[in-house]
């Protein structure tokens, strides 16, 4: 019984050396690999030969392609090389937060929803570019677009005055309609109720995801409110609860009631809108849609053939007070960060992108309405734009307020149950409500 | 004396401290085994832990370098927050859906898989198989299955004359539930089935043969064979299959992102949205305590309940 023991202890003491040099090798490889340096990842670097590296990450597939091939031209002309890095709109958040939290932000990053950016912003990764775009920079845009991306003082996601991005896209949110409802371009609905009875009486259906009901909805109150009165609500100074919002909420029930609204349910989850562009441009059982500017790009990419439809604005309310105007975003641009390795190169190549020719190539290849005032007065818009374009001088500018992510969902998931019948408007609005006080 | 009695110690008991030492060595090399192990969990689960408690007191927008300690207003919001206790009673269903139904219909199946002659391996594998997709691949088939318009379940229903049964399945409040509930169930029952399986077989032919004898017919055989005996296994099985439940995520944000309204929101997706969406990490942290100890509170009574069955 001895003996086993023994040779138990003495065979193993020779593989113990190498075993334990295993796990040691195998701990310093893990520790190692927790603890890499933040060298080794930062963005903006000089090479061996001192030229100049950027890091751009960018938010937008769709115009990665594009994105790429100027990064690539801008290097022939420069000599600064710039990296494209697209982690896709789904992780792009997630994965500039762990930049952040890593202190590895990028040079330069796409700038989306002010309330998305507005932590980013406070946190000083964006250079402040009022003094920049003073002159001849600002000159080159349109000044509606400039409007849009500007940070007021005072406003309510705390940002300090001034503008944070440059874009050369501006976003606009408008109906896009099949010509098969008989509705023509020239001659479109004026009217929320007349636009309403032409789709009924040809028995055609209108869609909008869940994600876009606040915009449809914004678009819509602007017929009940000033930008100021809108402004105020979003800011949380006013309330939700008024007759402004009630009449506004009220379109989704006059849309349910007139049975245009397709399957009669808004659409949600993560691929509410891709699923709502597919109905209309690829199954086509769906003949009018709200969308914004960047369904001009799915559908050149999914269904090229299919051109017969137009965008315009929506249509006005009947018992409006006020003249409709248009949701516009900031569309796709840049963030410049200041405390990258190059943040003068950094914002040479940001104003580069935003120059005529590079936005005309944005423009054809991705399909987008552009924020330089030369593109916008040439008329070189694809006719699908046309009607998105035509809203851009009148559109919604908010400076001071931004919505808030949960005022935004809480407006999807009212809406939904609006027109399911499970609430009332004035539950709508309370629960939106109950969001605004959640967020402030 | 103390000297005296260790000297008597040493002198007379030399052979056991070398065992001692001996295990000690044993000890130390298995805890140099264990120490990879160890350090990832410890880095990787322990310490967030602590961390997610500690930012359940603070208020953090996932950027900012300051971190403020606010006492317990996170957890106040979560109490007032209607949708989070909303999205506990929507978990409780899937919970007993995906517990009770997935159960049943792995157990089922395994019963069934172990009285087939041939094809062991085709239904072993064919059974298991959706648990081998993606979460995003499950989802997006299932999109397409339940699509109220061009979708293929309203389709085959429309082409059999069952038009009357056609829904929209995801969006309506009273089917969206139901429906994720049994993509959940689909896409998870075969790790139950796969466990169910591996227990029947384990079960010894004897004890069947003896119950034959003495008269048992199928149901009997069931009652006083098969169920206790598949004890153990029932028990990991219920645990496992009612933790999963009950932190459903990917399956819900692919197919209804909690919606239409709130009637599918789950914990897990509203504090993922709380965090990632609305930037309140704090807000999120306190979620996830009160949420991960209710988890932890009712694995735990499972297991006693479990435990007494197998000593009785």
């Amino acid at each position: 019984m001895r003996t086993q023991p023994t040779a138990v202890h003495v065979r193993p003491r020779h593989r113990r050396a190498p075993a334990v040099a295993g796990f040691m090798l195998v701990a310093a490889l893990l520790l190692n690999g927790c603890g890499s340096s933040s060298g080794d990842n930062s963005a903006g670097q000089d090479d061996s030969d001192g030229q100049v590296e950027l890091l751009f990450f960018n938010q937008s597939r769709g115009q990665e392609e594009t994105l790429t091939a100027l990064a690539a031209d801008y290097e022939e002309q420069t000599g600064v090389s710039v990296t494209i890095e697209s982690p896709g709109p789904g992780n792009y958040l997630q994965d500039l937060q762990s930049r952040a939290q890593a202190d590895r932000m990028p040079d330069l990053y796409s700038a989306t929803d002010p309330f998305e950016m507005a932590p980013y912003f406070n946190a000083g990764w964006a250079m402040e570019l009022t003094s920049e775009l003073d002159g001849e920079w600002e000159e080159t845009f349109s000044p509606a677009a400039v409007d849009l991306w500007r940070f007021a003082d005072g406003n309510n996601l705390g940002v300090p005055e001034g503008i944070y991005s440059v874009h050369w896209e501006t976003a606009l949110y408008a109906m896009l309609v099949a010509e098969s409802t008989g509705i023509s371009p020239d001659a479109p609905p004026e009217t929320m109720s007349e636009f309403t009875a032409r789709l009924s009486e040809e028995d055609a259906q209108f869609s909008v995801a869940a994600s876009l009901t606040p915009r449809l909805l914004m678009s819509y109150a602007s017929n009940f409110m000033t930008d100021e009165e809108l402004e105020a609500t979003l800011a949380g100074d006013a309330g939700w609860e008024t007759d402004a919002w009630r009449d506004t909420f009220q379109l989704l029930i006059d849309l349910r009631d007139a049975g245009v609204i397709a399957s009669d349910e808004i659409p949600g989850g993560t691929e509410d809108n891709p699923g709502v562009e597919q109905s209309f441009f690829n199954v086509r059982d769906v003949e009018a849609i709200f969308d914004g500017t960047f369904g001009i790009g799915v559908q050149r990419a999914t269904a090229p053939e299919f051109t017969e439809y137009f965008s315009t604005g929506v249509p006005a309310a009947d018992n409006g007070t006020h003249e409709p105007r248009a949701v516009a975003r900031r569309g796709r641009g840049a963030v410049v960060n200041p405390k990258g390795e190059h943040p003068e190169e950094a914002l040479a190549f940001a104003r580069w992108l935003t120059e005529p020719e590079q936005q005309q190539v944005f423009s054809d290849e991705v399909g987008m309405i552009p924020t330089s005032a030369e593109l916008l007065d040439s008329g070189s818009i694809s006719p699908e734009l046309e009607g998105f374009a035509a809203l851009a001088e009148d559109a919604q500018v908010l400076p001071g307020a931004f919505m808030a992510a949960d005022v935004e969902d809480a407006i999807a998931r009212a809406s939904q149950s609006l027109v399911l019948g499970e609430i009332s408007v004035e539950e709508a609005l309370a629960q939106v409500q109950a969001a605004q006080d959640q967020s402030s | 004396m103390t000297t005296q009695l260790r000297h008597t110690r040493v002198g007379t008991s030399a052979v056991p401290r070398r065992r001692i030492r001996a295990k000690h060595r044993k000890n130390l090399i298995g805890w140099l085994f264990l120490l990879p192990a160890v350090a990832l969990i410890a880095t990787f689960t322990i310490v967030p832990f602590f961390q997610a408690i500690l930012l359940s007191f603070q208020s953090w927008d996932g950027i900012s370098p300051d971190i403020p300690f606010v006492g317990f207003e996170n957890y106040d919001r979560v109490l007032q927050d209607e949708i989070f206790w909303a999205s506990m009673r929507n978990v409780l269903a899937f919970g007993l859906i995906g517990f009770v139904v997935g159960n049943s219909v792995a157990l089922v199946m395994a019963l069934a898989v172990t009285r087939v002659k041939r094809g062991q391996a085709f239904f072993r594998t064919a059974f298991y198989l959706p648990g081998v997709f993606s979460v995003v691949v499950v989802g997006t088939m299932f999109l397409w299955i339940f699509q109220p318009r061009v979708g293929i379940l309203n389709t085959l229903l429309g082409a059999v004359g069952l038009e009357n049964l056609q829904q929209n399945w995801l969006g309506d409040p009273s089917t969206a539930l139901l429906s994720v509930a049994a993509t959940f169930v689909w896409y998870h029952w075969g790790f139950a089935f796969i466990l169910f399986l591996a227990g029947l077989q384990d079960i010894p032919r004897e004890l069947y043969e003896a119950a034959s004898l003495d008269g048992a017919r199928s149901w009997a055989k069931f009652r006083y064979v098969t169920w206790p005996q598949l004890a153990p296994v029932t028990s990991i099985v219920s645990v496992l299959t009612l933790l999963a439940a009950l932190q459903i995520f990917g399956t819900v944000q692919v197919l209804t992102y909690g919606g239409p309204g709130y009637n599918t929101m789950v914990p897990t997706l509203h504090i993922y949205i709380e965090a990632f969406t609305n930037n309140r990490y704090g807000t999120a942290a306190a979620m996830s305590v009160l949420f991960g100890g209710a988890l932890v509170v009712l694995a735990l009574v499972q297991l006693a309940v479990a435990g007494r069955r197998l000593r009785r």
